[in-house]
């Protein structure tokens, strides 16, 4: 059976429109199996045993070499992908350059090479493949020479101690299908581009080549047609960037010199291949701006190789690959698969893509203890949910529109006993008594899933008039990437009218939301669980209620008088209640509550809880 | 069935899933993968091996698990977020209200769970 394709990083409102329609569409009435991850493991013949006599020799090199340049700086860093997997890329302190591995070490011993081999690697990601291998093994260790060759990823390292560590974490580290990853780990000779490293004086003509070249207020560096720079063939130099040697020599020269480049121009380059630019994304990061024109990329995979960086500009034309497309917005389109925040192509200015654009907040900014939310996210979701119940409490839910994304989806379930003999007053929650299913679980009554906002508010509307005690709230975050947040809310309610007013009741409500202007949030699923609050929890319900200011029958505000509570609340600082009742006294008239508050906070009138508690 | 195939999937992965917990949790494993990520009772807990170690530590030997309700929803990215409410009783325990939210995720034709939310009811149901 082939379920819902995977949309890669779509989370636009059009992605979301195809979700739906192939939800619809492309499956039958079969019911799905549900299977368990993992695999058989692979056939014995593929499993290595070859290499493993020499791992028991215990000799082991120290990993730590000198370093003819100047101080490596730490380059630790955390950052967050997308595809609501959290990933987490550590740059390693590298310690050992590729420059000091002669074939010597200190003290005259060979270091001895290997080569590390990942069978259908194929189709991992350099960075995720380079950095799960990190984690699970017990030595830090520098890749030499990465590259995909056929089904394989290929690297090179120095060192028994370092290979026999890596051998370890063969079959340790799951892929995305859950599959085990191999690494077969074999002794190699000495790896191309250190058997071949740049002479001192090479590398030092290079350097002084490259800064003519380098723009400093626009941190670009020009390297088109490298290999014909009057000064390198002067000098009878041959900087052939396709070649591992040039390509690792000059990507070193400028993590060393120009560490926050911005813009790199390699057109005209004869390259065909990206491996050896690849490593750049480890190197320097910064780089924004590609000018791959005018080279020999045959197919759109080999940028893949390159999608670490994130690119704004990016320049292909002169490519075979640009040939292969039927017509330019499939090429386009191509390209932005794999640079998704990519903002121009060979020129052009691309439509900004719908989420990450920069006017768009992100909604979390990389940080080290992102797991529990930052303290801004935090605030963000409280804030969210003040607004939103309090318009949900307010006479008038219309309001609501405005959180919803248009392809959004609500849920609601109550419990339903079937030894009840009256029908449970939670069935008021089911007004619209047409689209009631008859409960095959008659422990269970849920009303079928709302679709587009419209719908959903509509519905909401209909829901019995409530009162939420905030201060009952259990806010969990449990989910959250650079486009998508998740968040559960535990807590109590009133209903102030009707049949079962008085009634307390207990709700799980699930939210996930997206990104929106202003700081904000917009609901995409939403998901509500309401049941009978226990007699403890009523007893406990509203106890802790701040004193407000509204009179015992709420009135009702138009949604224009709702978004000047919410705006005078913003900038005043005081809560919504109190804000509202500041413009209620002077007649919804902003200016001259503005006024008036003001006044009264510099007489040191209004009391302290009368403002937001920052959290 | 009639039911939209979101529901058939969340269900079907409830059913399995509670049936694991309550037989045996060590075989959890299966059903998450490394990048997954368990919220049990606010703590996190990252990646298969770390989840399992969490569930198969807690401190009971016989849990049995009833559902009182579960909800189903596909999201923007064709996820499946479901949502379960019930009992529990572990050991000689009092029985307890919980209410558990799953993620789940297709890889490669099998629906795997990247994140979990785990949350014991204040207060016994009714």
């Amino acid at each position: 059976m082939q379920p819902f394709k995977y949309d890669d990083g779509d989370s636009s409102p059009q992605g979301r429109k195809n979700v739906w329609s192939s939800l619809r569409g492309n499956f039958g009435r079969r019911n799905p199996r549900y299977e368990r991850g993992g695999y058989e493991p692979q056939p014995s013949h593929l499993q290595e045993d070859d290499g493993s006599v020499l791992m028991r020799d215990a000799r082991e090199d120290p990993q730590i070499r000198h370093t003819p340049y100047s101080t490596r700086r730490d380059k630790r860093r955390v950052k967050w992908q997308n595809e609501g997997h959290i990933h987490i890329t550590m740059w390693r302190d590298r310690k050992t350059p590729r420059r000091g591995m002669g074939e010597n070490t200190q003290d005259g011993n060979p270091g001895s090479w290997f080569k590390i081999t990942i069978p259908y690697g194929r189709k991992y990601d350099k960075t995720w493949l380079m950095n799960s291998i990190q984690s699970h093994c017990s030595v830090p260790f520098t890749p030499v020479d990465f590259h995909y060759a056929k089904n394989q990823a290929r690297f090179f390292v120095q060192g028994v101690g370092t290979a026999s560590a890596l051998k370890d974490v063969s079959y340790k580290i799951y892929d995305e299908e859950n599959r085990k990853i191999t690494i077969f780990v074999n002794p190699s000779s000495v790896p191309y581009s250190v058997r071949y490293k740049l002479e001192p004086e090479e590398m030092e003509q290079l350097k002084l080549t490259m800064n003519k070249r380098y723009d400093i207020s626009q941190k670009a560096l020009d390297l088109q047609s490298l290999r014909f720079d009057p000064d390198l063939v002067g000098h009878d130099i041959d900087i052939i960037l396709n070649r591992r040697n040039c390509m690792t020599a000059t990507l070193q020269i400028i993590e060393e010199n120009y560490p926050e480049l911005l813009s790199l121009n390699l057109s005209n380059n004869k390259l065909y291949g990206l491996d050896g630019l690849s490593d750049i994304i480890e190197m320097v990061p910064t780089v924004k701006i590609l000018n791959l024109s005018k080279n020999e990329l045959n197919v759109v995979w080999e940028l893949n190789k390159m999608k670490g960086l994130e690119l704004e500009e990016l320049w292909l034309e002169g490519n075979p690959l640009c040939d292969t497309f039927p017509d330019q917005p499939t090429y386009i389109s191509a390209i932005k698969d794999c640079f998704p925040k990519l903002l121009r192509l060979d020129g052009q200015e691309l439509s900004p893509p719908v989420i990450t654009d920069t006017d768009t907040p992100c909604l979390l900014k990389p940080c080290k203890e992102s797991y529990k939310g930052s303290d801004a996210l935090k605030s963000l979701v409280l804030q969210f949910l003040q607004q939103y119940y309090f318009i949900y409490d307010s006479g008038d839910r219309q309001g609501l529109l405005h959180a919803y994304h248009d392809e959004a989806c609500f849920s609601l379930a109550i419990p339903f006993s079937p030894e009840d003999s009256a029908p449970s007053s939670l069935c008021e929650y089911f007004k619209e008594s047409r689209n009631m299913k008859k409960p095959k679980d008659p422990s269970l009554c849920v009303q079928p899933l709302k679709h587009t906002k419209c719908d959903i508010v509509g519905s909401l509307c209909v829901l019995p008039k409530t009162q939420h005690d905030l201060s009952s709230f259990l806010v969990d975050m449990w989910f959250q990437t650079e486009k998508m947040l998740c968040f559960s809310v535990n807590g109590v309610f009133k209903e102030v009218e009707g049949k079962s007013q008085g009634s307390v009741r207990a709700f799980t409500r699930t939210f996930i939301a997206i990104p929106a202007g202003n700081s904000s949030l917009c609901i995409v699923n939403d998901e509500l669980f309401v049941r009978d609050a226990t007699p403890s929890e009523t007893q406990n319900a509203f106890s802790n209620q701040e004193p407000t200011l509204t009179s015992s029958s709420m009135p009702t505000l138009s949604q224009e008088q709702q978004e000047m509570v919410y705006a005078f609340s913003t900038q005043s600082g005081m809560k919504l209640e109190w804000s509202q009742k500041c413009l209620q006294d002077n007649e919804w008239n902003y200016t001259r509550a503005g006024q008036v508050f003001t006044m009264l906070k510099n007489e040191g009138k209004i009391p302290e809880e009368a403002f937001k508690q920052t959290t | 069935g009639d039911k939209p195939i979101w529901e058939q999937i969340g269900s079907s992965f409830i059913q399995h899933y509670y049936q694991l917990f309550d037989n045996d949790r060590t075989q959890l494993g299966a059903i998450y993968i490394d990048a997954s990520c368990l919220t049990w009772e606010g703590q996190q807990f990252q990646g298969k091996a770390a989840i399992v170690e969490k569930l198969s530590s807690l401190p009971f030997q016989k849990i049995q698990h009833s559902i009182t309700a579960q909800d189903h929803q596909p999201t923007p990215d064709s996820c499946i977020i479901s949502m379960v409410v019930g009992q529990l009783k572990a050991d000689e325990d009092p029985i307890m209200g919980f209410h558990q939210m799953f993620l789940l995720k297709n890889i490669n034709d099998a629906w795997v769970c990247t994140n979990d939310m785990f949350r014991l009811a204040l207060h016994n149901f009714g």
